[in-house]
């Protein structure tokens, strides 16, 4: 039975009506989890949608739970998407999965073209970082989320996150790996102080993690898996890590000038941007990234060598957050 | 490790040589002849300086623990006589694995012994290390 026999069985029986299914069509939207575009004709009607499917190899072990409850939480509050059904078990196309409503007329920019949003980049900057701060501006105590989320105590938010890709870095790494090392014990001996409050953190909020209209217009907020209750200052700094930038040291995320994203995302979320703070978790960034590489590196091998994707995230970020690693230990000694 | 230049071309190959499921043949497939022809570019470039990087890499490790070793201890002499072997990356890579696991064990000791001037010392090698493994992105055109 192919796939799409298999989602229109499940479709039929989920809303107990006749669905066809029509135009499945899987779409490139990295490892983490397979994403299938697709129409369903359920009572005349047309639905576009979209079927995300664990992989059997991902790039990190994530709470498809707490992502679909994440676009719970959002849709309606910013540009999410309507989640639909999750299956847990997924049992009936073989792997969990979700399913959620489908945002046309919108593309993805890869973090690793040159200029990415053309003459568009201060609106689209603007609404980037805008939305962004609308997340953090949100008590998670209000969102399905947070009812579901383990909220730690601000004092230890950084230990939490630390710990966490610390640890994945020690099980999957297959290479010493002394720089980042020697990153994770230096963000040990001067933890952050705490956040003023702890928020919903996307957890993977960056350039190519959304649909915009190629017009200045976010239509679409992705890519939910990492989502947790944390640190806000989390996501910020990973947006505007320079691995997103792709070498425009003008802009943060090939969109603003870094004071003007901070600005914005300020304003609106009603917090302030600590400056030691973030130089904390900007340095964090580059670990949680080595981190996902690693582990990136590791399906690679143990899945035969057949996903690109993960390649490229083993191989090329790998070494690219290296070198904003090893670029960023100099300047805190001043040694660059 | 980050994937061998044999485990790129390998996989470069592997991806392409099934035929996708029919949902998986279109938007998706494109996507993936892209990634692929950009990995056999980086993979020129891994190809071209890989070798030199680790052949480099290793002997700097050496002179490094071995400097270091009266103050530090004899176990990072021993681990500077980790050979390159054939000069296979296979081969440079076992190599380096020892090396780098007595660098994380100075670097420690240097952290831990406020040794300022040696832990200057050992970042500044880190920036050179990472430069040597460097790959290059080539400005891609948007869409």
């Amino acid at each position: 039975m192919t796939l799409a026999e298999r989602l229109e069985r499940y479709l039929t029986r989920y809303w107990d009506t006749p669905t066809e299914v029509s135009n499945l069509s899987r779409i490139p939207g990295g490892a983490s989890r397979e994403t299938y575009r697709f129409d369903a004709l359920v009572k005349g009607q047309t639905r576009p949608l979209i079927l995300r499917r664990d992989p059997p190899g991902s790039l990190s072990d994530t709470d498809r739970r707490l992502e679909f409850l994440a676009f719970q939480s959002f849709h309606g509050r910013a540009p999410v998407p309507e989640p639909i059904v999750l299956e847990a078990e997924g049992t009936e196309l073989e792997r969990p999965f979700f399913i959620m409503s489908r945002v046309d007329g919108g593309a993805a920019a890869s973090p690793f073209t040159v200029d990415p949003y053309g003459e568009h980049a201060q609106a689209i900057g603007e609404a980037f970082f805008g939305a962004l701060g609308a997340i953090a501006a949100v008590d998670p105590s209000e969102l399905p989320l947070g009812a579901a989320a383990v909220s730690p105590d601000p004092a230890d938010c950084w230990r939490v996150a630390l710990d966490e890709w610390a640890s994945v870095i020690e099980a999957d790494e297959q290479h010493p790996q002394p720089i980042v090392r020697a990153t994770i014990r230096r963000l040990r001996r001067a933890p952050p102080p705490p956040p003023v409050a702890v928020r919903v953190v996307h957890g993977d909020y960056r350039t190519g993690n959304f649909l915009h209209d190629g017009q200045g217009k976010i239509l679409a907020l992705l890519d939910w898996e990492m989502a947790h209750i944390g640190d806000p200052l989390e996501d910020l700094a990973w947006a505007i890590d320079p691995l997103w930038s792709h070498y425009d040291t003008a802009r943060v995320a090939g969109m603003l000038p870094r004071a003007e994203a901070l600005d914005i995302w300020s304003r609106t979320s009603g917090l302030p941007v600590d400056a030691a703070a973030l130089a904390w978790w900007e340095l964090f960034s580059a670990v949680k990234g080595q981190a996902i590489w690693t582990s990136a590196a590791r399906e690679y091998r143990d899945g035969g060598f057949k996903d690109p994707v993960l390649a490229i995230s083993g191989w090329y970020t790998a070494r690219r957050h290296d070198e904003i690693l090893a670029e960023r230990l100099m300047r805190l000694e001043g040694l660059s | 490790m980050t994937p061998s230049l044999p485990d790129i071309l390998l996989g470069n190959f592997l991806c392409m040589a099934e035929a996708p499921p029919p949902e998986s043949a279109g938007e998706f497939m494109a996507g993936k002849v892209g990634v692929v022809a950009l990995l056999s570019l980086l993979a020129a470039q891994e190809a071209e300086r890989g070798s030199a990087a680790r052949v480099w890499e290793n002997a700097t490790l050496r002179a490094l623990l071995n400097a270091a070793a009266p103050d530090y201890g004899a176990h990072l002499a021993e681990a500077a006589r980790a050979e390159d072997g054939d000069l296979s990356l296979g081969s440079l890579d076992r190599a380096n694995a020892t090396l780098r696991r007595a660098l994380i064990a100075l670097h420690e000791a240097v952290e831990a012994a406020g040794d300022v001037q040696r832990d200057h010392a050992i970042l500044r090698l880190y920036g050179q290390m990472a430069h040597a493994r460097r790959l290059d992105m080539p400005p891609l055109p948007g869409r």
